[in-house]
């Protein structure tokens, strides 16, 4: 799914407070790019998500999907969701989980893979009974990475969905990630504050500079997969990071 | 031994210790049986008129439940419509405060008067003392849901009625929980009230002959059967919530 963006502006307003997230953001993402959206708190890359995501709606501008309003796109279930919280039905079993995403779904296009593979596919499926208080922290992100790709989208908003986990189950899972959206391919916008995260995953990254939000740089990670740390072509590029996050206000908040 | 086997333990102990202090307390100060009848003298007063006991028990028991029943199916509705149709919120409530806030004691031979001696009055005063705890703690419920919950049903793209049924209701059910171990106690006063403003049986009526007649052992055994009967509602609430809302901490350890 391609995505283009058009003077996008957002502003955040009640009767006493007005703030603006985003301030004319253009740019475009080619269908099946891998796109991290980095920046200081408070940039509006989140803010960025929850517009493409058709969970708010923008000021001014347009933001649109294969040339359509995200809100067709969201109701097409073209759009999967994932966020730093698993957010799980703590009533319902893993299997239930998964199975509850995609009964809302017209029959006439469900999705060919069945709840069973999808568990499967991320390592699940002797926990397939299991509820969510029974299992680990990364346990829990990957029913809901398991969520996501039950439901076969075409795009997927990730709102730093590792962000919450121990390094050693946030390398894995980033390798796991890659290992299920190769074969798939969807478009993928995915916001973090990890800059080896971004630089291991991402085809692109958008460096956001805060208050008003604007792109203040636009990096393609033009490498092979998986990437390494040792690669000095990775360590080229995360100085080129480096210094787009420098020239932003706050870069130290990154560290 | 578990954590809730532990726990009635000590409950038991400390009523035993209460009733063994009251006991001798009457014994050792020899309280006339008019003022402050003793504990083993309320027994024996039980166990001397079971029948009696048994029927005014079932009685009043009858009108508590039916009372419960009508007032957490009405608030209970009250609140998955007040959910769905948020705009009807301040109005209703408005009103519902309005209500909570006349004292019963004050409605209750009003509706004596005007439905009777029969059980009627009494489940509509029951009713009205538990509706309202139940749609505070199930509307509460119901609109508290996490906010990245309802961004997931929306990118679904599931309809109001997917939302209340796979998200809401079941959000709410531990706040259910929590009314109804206010309201069931409550309901068994209610019901005692209303009888002692007029009825031709329950507990409430015993009461009211033997305070009348300052037969304090007759009004003690209903006043020990009314404690042990709320206690075992609210126990029984506990269980059931241990068995349905299974997946809060408090249920999992025990």
């Amino acid at each position: 799914m391609n995505i283009q963006v058009e003077a996008l502006t957002h502003i955040f307003a009640n009767s006493k407070l007005q703030r603006t997230a985003l301030t004319e953001i253009n740019f475009e993402v080619k269908s099946g790019q891998f796109v991290a959206l980095t920046g200081p708190s408070g940039c509006g890359k989140s803010t960025l998500l929850r517009l493409a995501g058709d969970l708010l709606q923008p000021t001014r501008g347009t933001i649109t999907l294969n040339g359509r309003e995200p809100a067709e796109m969201r109701t097409a279930h073209e759009i999967a969701w994932m966020a730093q919280s698993p957010a799980l039905l703590p009533w319902l079993d893993a299997r239930q989980n998964v199975a509850l995403a995609q009964r809302f779904i017209p029959v006439n296009r469900r999705p060919r893979l069945t709840v069973d593979q999808v568990l499967e596919r991320v390592g699940l499926s002797d926990a397939a009974g299991a509820f969510p208080f029974t299992l680990s922290g990364g346990m829990q992100q990957r029913l809901a990475l398991a969520r996501l790709l039950a439901l076969e989208a075409s795009l997927w908003l990730m709102d730093e969905p590792f962000a919450a986990l121990d390094e050693i189950s946030r390398e894995r899972l980033t390798t796991e990630l890659l290992d299920l959206w190769q074969p798939l391919h969807p478009t993928v916008l995915w916001v973090t504050h990890n800059i080896y995260e971004a630089l291991r995953l991402a085809d692109r990254i958008l460096v956001f500079s805060p208050s008003p939000g604007q792109i203040a740089a636009d990096l393609a990670i033009d490498l092979p997969r998986p990437r390494s740390e040792a690669d000095p072509r990775f360590q080229q590029a995360l100085a080129a990071l480096r210094t787009a996050l420098g020239r932003t206000a706050n870069a130290q908040v990154m560290q | 031994m578990n954590r809730s086997r532990k726990s009635g333990w000590v409950a038991l102990t400390i009523v035993l210790i209460f009733l063994g202090g009251w006991e001798a307390a009457v014994r050792i100060f020899e309280v006339p049986v008019y003022i402050l009848p003793s504990p083993s003298r309320t027994f024996e007063t039980l166990a001397a008129n079971p029948e009696m006991y048994l029927q005014a028990s079932a009685l009043t028991l009858g009108e508590s439940l039916a009372g419960l029943l009508i007032g957490v199916l009405a608030g209970g509705l009250l609140a998955v419509l007040l959910t769905l149709l948020p705009g009807l919120e301040g109005g209703v409530m408005t009103l519902a405060i309005l209500m909570k806030s006349t004292p019963l004691v004050a409605i209750a031979p009003l509706l004596t008067i005007w439905l009777g001696f029969g059980v009627v009055p009494k489940i509509v005063i029951t009713a009205l003392m538990t509706f309202f705890p139940v749609l505070v703690n199930v509307l509460s419920g119901l609109q508290h849901v996490e906010p990245a919950l309802t961004d997931l049903f929306h990118s679904w793209n599931a309809s109001r009625w997917e939302v209340l049924r796979h998200l809401r209701l079941p959000t709410a059910l531990p706040f259910l929980f929590a009314a109804l171990k206010i309201s069931a106690p409550l309901a068994l006063i209610g019901a005692v009230v209303a009888e002692w403003t007029g009825a031709s049986g329950g507990l409430g009526r015993t009461m009211w002959l033997a305070y009348t007649n300052l037969n304090l052992p007759y009004l003690f055994a209903a006043i020990f059967i009314l404690a042990a009967g709320g206690m075992s509602l609210f126990r029984l609430l506990g269980w059931l919530e241990r068995k349905i809302v299974f997946w809060l901490p408090d249920s999992r350890e025990s």
